[in-house]
């Protein structure tokens, strides 16, 4: 029901925009590309569909089948992965479960989903307007519809840009590609084929069970610190620009003795971690920069505690963020 | 001789005691090509695709950046390929990439001995922080540089759009 009272709202401002558009034409045209932005982030949620994309990460490709549902009360999502390693990842709202085949076991593996294709964008788009600026480009052909053809460009360079291809009938996101500053593609993802659901049955919303193997639960082994707490060993200064903590929990990390403090940071799309460990102080110091297909990341060890940053992000942001760290002296 | 090759790709052999390995494996291309199957099963388990043409002036950049290890226990964490995996050799392994392997890890033995000694001379000059950080190109092979805990936490928590399909690091198992 949410969903249906914000396309209310979306609509009545939008008759809002055509008023306005009489004063001021540049600031119309402005707000009805970002209007485009925003019905792609809601029609993703409360659409029903079912299609096949193709993601490409680096010289990775896999086809997925999707099938999404929305009832006016909740969203149902099942993605299964058609080449190689047959995973599927079924999501409920904000619930993830994902079954991935490995070797004699199928290993379920359970998430917070927030990001998933073409749901790629958040509903509420204030951070992404701050960092970003939207353009229209020429309307394209994708996955046999038309398609407004939108790029949104980083206002610096701490974050990639993207070009999206949003649906004219739908007002669904297509397509979507995140490029570097040398405006390389590096990750895209995108329908071939797409049709709206008709059907309202949910009896596609679960796991092929293959009983031969055995089934392994893995916990996610994270506990949220309040957004309260304070720490008394360091504090977070003068971060990138536009970057924001979103969330901060501890975890446990696979050959670490302890737990470590684990903090999100956000633009509004690109997202980064950062890891605070104590270590020995007699470690020497070390940097340790390098870059992996689309992630960057940068490794600080210095005053007795060892200080990480990953991210899909340019590699001058996860140092930045790395760098945001102060230590109180004892 | 093929088990004394395993061992010592899993470091269960000292570099010193292998000269003859080496040697043999250069003469003999059945050890050769087993050298660089053991090698990209590990490197398979490990998560690493097979070596792009660049593999060797990263692998010297990344070893430039690393401090010094100087406790020779700490570099015989290496993840152990199990026995049964060892003697399955798939026969559709590119011989090319096999010899490739047995060259630059070949290459890599000979060269190790002379950079630690330089290493722990320039360690002994200058703190390693002062090292400039150098901009690294955008290369698969580099994978093991960022470290697979820490990779997972981020994913688990932070993921990125294609991480949901397509999976960039091994699981520990």
């Amino acid at each position: 029901m949410k969903r249906f009272v914000l396309a209310c709202l979306l609509a009545s401002s939008c008759q809002g925009v055509v008023q306005a558009a009489t004063l001021n034409l540049q600031a119309a045209a402005d707000d009805g590309i970002w209007q485009a932005l925003q019905k792609a982030a809601v029609a993703a949620r409360a659409l029903s569909y079912q299609g096949i994309f193709v993601c490409q990460s680096g010289q990775q490709s896999k086809s997925v089948q999707i099938t999404h549902f929305f009832n006016g009360q909740g969203e149902y999502a099942r993605n299964i992965v058609l080449d190689g390693t047959p995973r599927e990842v079924f999501s409920q709202n904000n619930d993830l479960v994902i079954f991935s085949p490995k070797n004699k076991k199928i290993v379920v593996e359970k998430r917070r989903g927030q990001n998933m294709f073409p749901a790629i964008l958040p509903t509420n788009l204030d951070a992404i307007k701050e960092n970003y600026t939207l353009r229209p480009a020429e309307p394209e052909r994708v996955a046999g519809r038309m398609t407004q053809v939108l790029v949104l460009e980083p206002k610096d360079t701490l974050r990639y840009s993207y070009r999206f291809w949003i649906d004219n009938e739908y007002g669904l996101l297509l397509k979507s590609v995140m490029f570097n500053s040398r405006n390389e593609a590096m990750e895209s993802i995108g329908f071939s084929e797409l049709a709206l659901l008709t059907k309202v049955d949910l009896d596609w919303f679960k796991p092929k069970i293959d009983s031969n193997k055995s089934y392994v639960i893995e916990e996610d082994a994270a506990i949220t610190i309040a957004e309260n707490a304070t720490n008394i060993e360091w504090s977070i200064k003068d971060l990138p620009t536009g970057y924001r903590k979103i969330d901060q929990m501890r975890r446990v990390v696979h050959g670490k003795p302890l737990p470590v403090t684990h903090l999100i940071f956000s633009d509004g799309l690109a997202t980064v971690s950062l890891f605070i460990e104590p270590i020995a102080k007699n470690v020497k110091p070390k940097i340790i920069h390098s870059m992996v297909g689309n992630t960057s990341f940068y490794t600080n060890t210095a005053d007795g505690y060892q200080v990480t940053a990953v991210g899909e992000v340019p590699e001058a942001t996860v140092a930045q963020i790395a760098h945001a760290v102060s230590f109180k002296k004892p | 001789m093929n088990e004394q090759l395993s061992a010592l790709i899993d470091n269960e052999i000292a570099l010193a005691d292998a000269a003859h390995l080496l040697a043999a494996a250069q003469s003999n291309k059945h050890l050769a090509d087993a050298w660089g199957h053991y090698h990209l099963i590990g490197d398979a388990m490990r998560g690493t695709p097979a070596f792009s043409a660049d593999f060797q002036q990263n692998l010297m950049q990344k070893i430039e950046l690393e401090a010094t290890v100087l406790s020779p226990n700490a570099q015989s964490n290496r993840t152990e390929a199990p026995a049964a995996v060892r003697t399955k050799l798939p026969p559709s392994w590119s011989i090319a990439a096999s010899m490739a392997a047995v060259m630059i890890v070949g290459w890599v033995a000979v060269q190790q001995q002379p950079m630690i000694d330089a290493g722990m001379k320039v360690a002994a000059l200058q703190p390693i922080a002062t090292q400039p950080v150098t901009e690294q190109t955008t290369v698969a092979s580099l994978k093991e540089s960022i470290p697979t805990e820490y990779l997972m936490a981020h994913q688990a928590s932070a993921p990125s759009l294609s991480s949901y399909y397509i999976q960039t690091v091994n699981y520990a198992e």
